[in-house]
């Protein structure tokens, strides 16, 4: 599968989120996700390129892509345990 | 015909949004065509910052707790009855007692705390996130005679998403004082690679957490407690022991959204970000910790949301287009010790650039509960409080 292709099963839009902040928003959305289940996250947050991979290297998920969209980034974050 | 305005929840947003509708409106109320009612399961209304300072002896019930009619302005109906069931579709809200009709709704239910999500969280940790868990923290604390205290978040949303970090300074502060800062050993646990979400605010943090001698344990999302063996255990697979914890429990929409089938999987209502409608219907609003909208669940959110709400439905009833419109702003103020206090306000737009620790917003964080009282929720100066 190509990743223009990838259809996240939910898309978080956490622009404009500054405190929790889009990184809390992931976390609380992979929770509710099933293992395998794919979510996108919108950020407007500069810290967001640091954190989100991070975050997802740790907590062994796996980051598909980071996408530069118009005003905002998209990451794409696989469930995977 | 008399339109109908009835709010569910009567917290922080509900009071004050039913005490600006009873103001703006009140010709309207006085010659009949506007009707306000608030659904309040309640006859008590509560200061939940309060909480935060209760087990430290630095508030007291008194200071938490009133009577909800009191508040309320006279105009507005208070029905103390809970709210069983909200039906959007043909506009009524179902109590235990009886069924209310609406030409708008403003849902206001709050957020849970729910222990129960975590495994081993309520029996192996305190918080202090209602009043009675407050007060028992409270006791403990006064009995604890040294060894290591854990602070922590075991989920997200949570609200006041400064409270974990202020708790982590007040208890420092508090054996200091005692003269057992030595025999206490203090540890901070966050979900995310740093102690606070703004940046800004991280570092400043950090930094009191340096120069106090608190551990940090960062990117430490809590999966379960082991009470036996006075463990915490984290999604990313760390561990760590303690002597008593202090684990704020995840949080989830109120009951009665999640009976309703109106919230996502955690019971939070699809809100617009800018009318605080509720998605696809233009008679319900949202507001407070209700929302799923991805910004601070605080008191100061759900005050500036309640004047937004109210100004729009004021607007519908005349007959004009609703004009106000919600910027995401969100005021806090975070202690860093007693006598030391510093204030975010930021909204979607602009980050918080956090003003350095002094003692006036430590002065008017602790006059702030009277303020409360007397001011905020009686929406006397609306968008004031925090
Ligand atoms: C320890 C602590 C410290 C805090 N510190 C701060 C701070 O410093 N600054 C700040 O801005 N915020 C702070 N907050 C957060 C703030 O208290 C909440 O975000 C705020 O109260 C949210 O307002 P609300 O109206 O959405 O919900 P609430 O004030 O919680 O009100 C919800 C109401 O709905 C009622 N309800 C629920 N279900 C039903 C039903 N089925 N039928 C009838 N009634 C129902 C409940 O009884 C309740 O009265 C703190 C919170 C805590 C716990």
């Amino acid at each position: 599968m190509r990743l223009s292709e990838i259809k996240p099963n939910k898309i978080v839009d956490a622009r404009g989120s500054f405190c929790p902040g889009p990184l809390m928003e992931l976390i609380k959305a992979i929770k509710e996700a099933e293992v395998g289940e794919i979510v996108s996250v919108y950020s407007t947050d500069s810290g967001s390129k640091r954190d989100i991979p991070l975050w997802v290297q740790k907590a062994g998920h796996e980051l598909l892509g980071v996408f530069e969209r118009e005003g905002f980034t998209e990451f794409v974050v696989k469930k995977k345990r | 015909m008399t339109k109908n305005v009835l709010i569910v929840g009567g917290g922080t947003g509900g009071t004050i949004a039913a005490n600006l509708l009873s103001y703006k409106l009140r010709e309207e109320i006085r010659r009949g065509e506007v009707r306000i009612q608030l659904i309040e399961q309640s006859k008590r209304h509560f200061y939940q910052p309060a909480y935060l300072l209760i087990p430290f002896g630095l508030s007291e019930v008194s200071e938490a707790v009133k009577s909800e009619r009191e508040l309320l302005s006279e105009s507005v109906e208070l029905i103390t009855e809970r709210a069983t069931r909200i039906n959007v579709e043909d506009r009524f809200v179902e109590t235990e007692k009886g069924k209310y009709t609406y030409d708008y709704l403003i849902i206001a239910t709050g957020s849970v705390p729910d222990p129960s999500q975590v495994q081993g969280l309520s029996e192996g940790a305190h918080h202090f996130y209602d009043l009675d868990s407050s007060l028992k923290l409270e006791e403990s604390l006064a009995k604890f005679n040294g060894g290591k205290i854990v602070v922590g978040v075991a989920g997200v949303p949570y609200k006041c998403p400064p409270a974990p970090l202020e708790f982590t300074f007040l208890v420092e502060d508090y054996f200091r004082r005692r003269h057992m800062r030595n025999k206490v050993e203090i540890e901070y646990l966050y979900p995310l690679p740093r102690v606070f979400p703004i940046e800004s605010v991280a570092d400043f943090a950090y930094n009191i957490m340096l120069e106090r001698g608190i551990k940090a344990n960062l990117l430490f999302n809590i999966e379960s407690v082991d009470p036996g063996k006075k463990e915490i255990i984290s999604m990313e697979g760390d561990s760590t022991k303690y002597d008593l914890a202090v684990i704020i429990p995840p949080h989830r929409g109120a009951d009665v959204i999640i009976k309703s089938g109106i919230g996502d999987k955690g019971g939070w209502i699809p809100t617009d970000r800018y009318t605080l409608n509720m998605k696809n219907y233009d008679d319900v609003y949202v507001i407070g910790d209700a929302t799923d909208l991805p910004i601070s669940k605080a008191g100061s959110t759900a005050d500036f949301e309640a004047s937004v709400v109210s100004s729009r439905i004021a607007d519908s009833i005349r007959g004009i287009k609703p004009r106000a419109v919600y910027d995401g702003r969100v005021m806090c103020f975070l202690l860093s010790k007693i006598g030391e206090g510093s204030l975010l306000v930021f909204d979607y737009e602009n980050p918080s650039k956090p003003v350095k620790p002094n003692f006036f917003c430590y002065w008017y964080k602790m006059a702030y509960n009277r303020l409360y009282w007397n001011i905020t929720a009686r929406a006397l100066l609306p968008g004031f409080g925090v």
